[in-house]
């Protein structure tokens, strides 16, 4: 199983009860600049270990409305997965030559229990400057729905 | 909205530095050359569409993260 997360500081401890600005700890703090679509008034993000045993992070907003995503390596998913960053991209994220990078795919869990991965489109974030971005590729093989789990 | 008749080659300017050439045009689309800065991003809007429905539906999630666990831990 990969554990390739682990990079400080980009996971925070796990936290109780209500998430604010306040109650993080700000060299945890992830920037996105452009929000994530549909949440575009999110700027602010950490990214939590769960307490399980478990391939899962939550990704939380700080700021703006309610936003709290699971999210999973894709690699743990889609062992070969890559998805290149383009110039935007890169910039975008501050990237400069091999910058080691976190990679996250967003978990859709549906009403049904039917578990899905979104391998089109993922988050990618910079540790060396904790700014994040989620990769809209133009051309794309992956799907936004890929199935992990068949609900009831 | 502003309307434009552009023909082959023919470009419209967008603020600063965004512009958007007509490349070709055909009998079932247009093609599109843009031109923008690093902090633009550019977008069919169907596709950022989908994704914003996917971050939408994805957002939030009330599963019960232990037994979510258990399932993806029986994965192959």
């Amino acid at each position: 199983m990969m554990h390739a997360l682990a990079t400080t500081p980009v996971l925070h401890p796990p936290l109780r009860g209500p998430v604010t600005a306040g109650s993080v700890q700000q060299q945890h703090v992830i920037t996105f600049p452009g929000g994530m679509p549909g949440f575009e008034a999110c700027r602010s993000f950490v990214l939590m270990s769960t307490d399980d045993d478990t391939p899962l992070h939550y990704l939380k907003a700080v700021d703006g409305p309610d936003a709290t995503f699971l999210v999973i390596d894709p690699r743990h998913v889609e062992p070969e997965y890559k998805c290149e960053l383009t110039e935007v991209d890169a910039r975008r994220l501050g990237v400069t030559g091999n910058s080691p990078l976190v990679w996250l795919a967003l978990v859709t869990v549906g009403d049904g229990g039917t578990v899905a991965v979104n391998l089109r489109a993922p988050v990618v974030i910079n540790p060396a400057l904790m700014v994040g971005h989620q990769v809209i590729p133009h051309q794309g093989t992956y799907p936004i729905r890929h199935v992990l789990v068949q609900g009831e | 909205m502003l309307v434009f008749t552009r023909r082959r080659g023919e470009t419209i300017m967008i603020g600063d530095g965004i512009e958007v050439q007509v490349l070709r045009v055909g009998r079932d689309g247009v093609r599109l050359g843009v031109v923008a800065p690093a902090h633009v991003p550019v977008h069919r809007r169907e596709i950022y569409s989908q994704i914003c429905e996917a971050n939408r539906a994805a957002a939030n999630p009330s599963a019960d993260l232990a037994a979510l666990s258990r399932r993806l831990q029986r994965q192959p």
